[in-house]
């Protein structure tokens, strides 16, 4: 007997709906984990008023679905401040690819999820979110403002919504699928 | 008189009352370094009479196939020392693992099986 385990990471800036579309497919209501920072977050975290705090924590949102009997995928959001790198490798080493989810109002939130992954030859889907109604742009304008590949699928859902997040994690899937080598 | 404070019951006040880096023997990563926050555990049958609390409060939660991520988040421990104490259970055999992501890239037959189930959700 044996199980397997899937990741996916949902990534994006600040506040662009990353622990919703996780809590939208997931089985389970989200959990959060925590890792524990001591001298990484020194300088950079506000210590003021909390000096007697030796350590700081990343908290980290997760969710699963159950494939089938052998399967189950688990989805990670990435941490909401960009300089917890090091969680993004835990996070992203093994991964199928990730969905980056995109605010339209702040493109520039995501950049770097984006640069991440592209960097690393991790397959990705950028994910309009929608949840502030209907976007403004079209899908040219989008791609050209975020400098994406055109291999890069781009698709449009509402993080909010269980069946448009699902069809962003199929998208992504099929994505992972095409740049395999092919079948000999 | 010292500066001493009484927390009384306290445990919030207090703070832990064993550190976690004894818990963990001060090890701080596992051994087994395929080990990530979604590789999947389940107990094995053993006596663990012997074990300490904190080890079996974790197989307790592992009657059924079970992500460390899970078992830290359930446990309110950090992923860093539920990892390194699931790595202990599994060096001692209290514990087996499944399959970790890492082994999973660039499986068609994987990708495959996933695509279907997300499809059929």
């Amino acid at each position: 007997m044996t199980r397997t385990s899937v990741k996916v990471v949902v990534a994006g800036g600040f506040g662009t709906g990353k622990t919703t579309m996780v809590g939208s497919v997931s089985e389970i209501p989200p959990l959060t984990t925590e890792e524990v920072l001591t001298e990484a977050s020194v300088g950079v975290d506000d210590l003021a008023g909390v000096e007697r705090k030796t350590s700081t924590t990343v908290a980290l949102d997760f969710g699963r679905i159950t494939i089938n009997a052998d399967m189950v995928l688990y989805l990670f959001g990435t941490p909401g401040q960009d300089r917890f790198w090091f969680m993004w490798d835990e996070l992203a080493q093994g991964a199928v690819g990730a969905v980056v989810l995109v605010d339209t109002r702040r493109l520039h939130s995501s950049f770097a999820a984006i640069d991440y992954f592209e960097r690393r030859d991790i397959p990705f889907v950028a994910a309009v979110n929608m949840f502030y109604g209907q976007c403004v742009y079209d899908e040219v304008e989008i791609r050209a403002a975020l400098k994406l590949k055109r291999a890069v699928p781009l698709v449009w859902c509402d993080a909010r919504d269980r069946a448009s997040a699902k069809a962003a994690l199929v998208g992504l899937v099929q994505h992972a699928l095409s740049q395999l080598p092919a079948p000999v | 008189m010292t500066d001493d404070v009484w927390y009384g019951d306290d445990s919030e006040d207090a703070g832990r009352l064993v550190p976690l880096y004894v818990l963990v023997n001060g090890r701080t990563t596992p051994r087994n370094t395929g080990l990530d926050l979604a590789t999947q555990v389940i107990a094995l049958p053993a006596d663990t009479f012997t074990l300490e609390p904190e080890y079996t409060r974790i197989l307790d939660r592992c009657g059924d196939w079970i992500s460390i991520a899970e078992i830290a988040a359930y446990s309110d421990r950090p992923l860093t020392v539920t990892k390194v104490l699931v790595d202990i259970l599994l060096d001692h055999r209290y514990l087996a693992v499944g399959q970790p992501a890492q082994q999973t890239i660039g499986d068609r037959l994987l990708l495959e099986t996933l695509l279907e189930g997300l499809q059929r959700l």
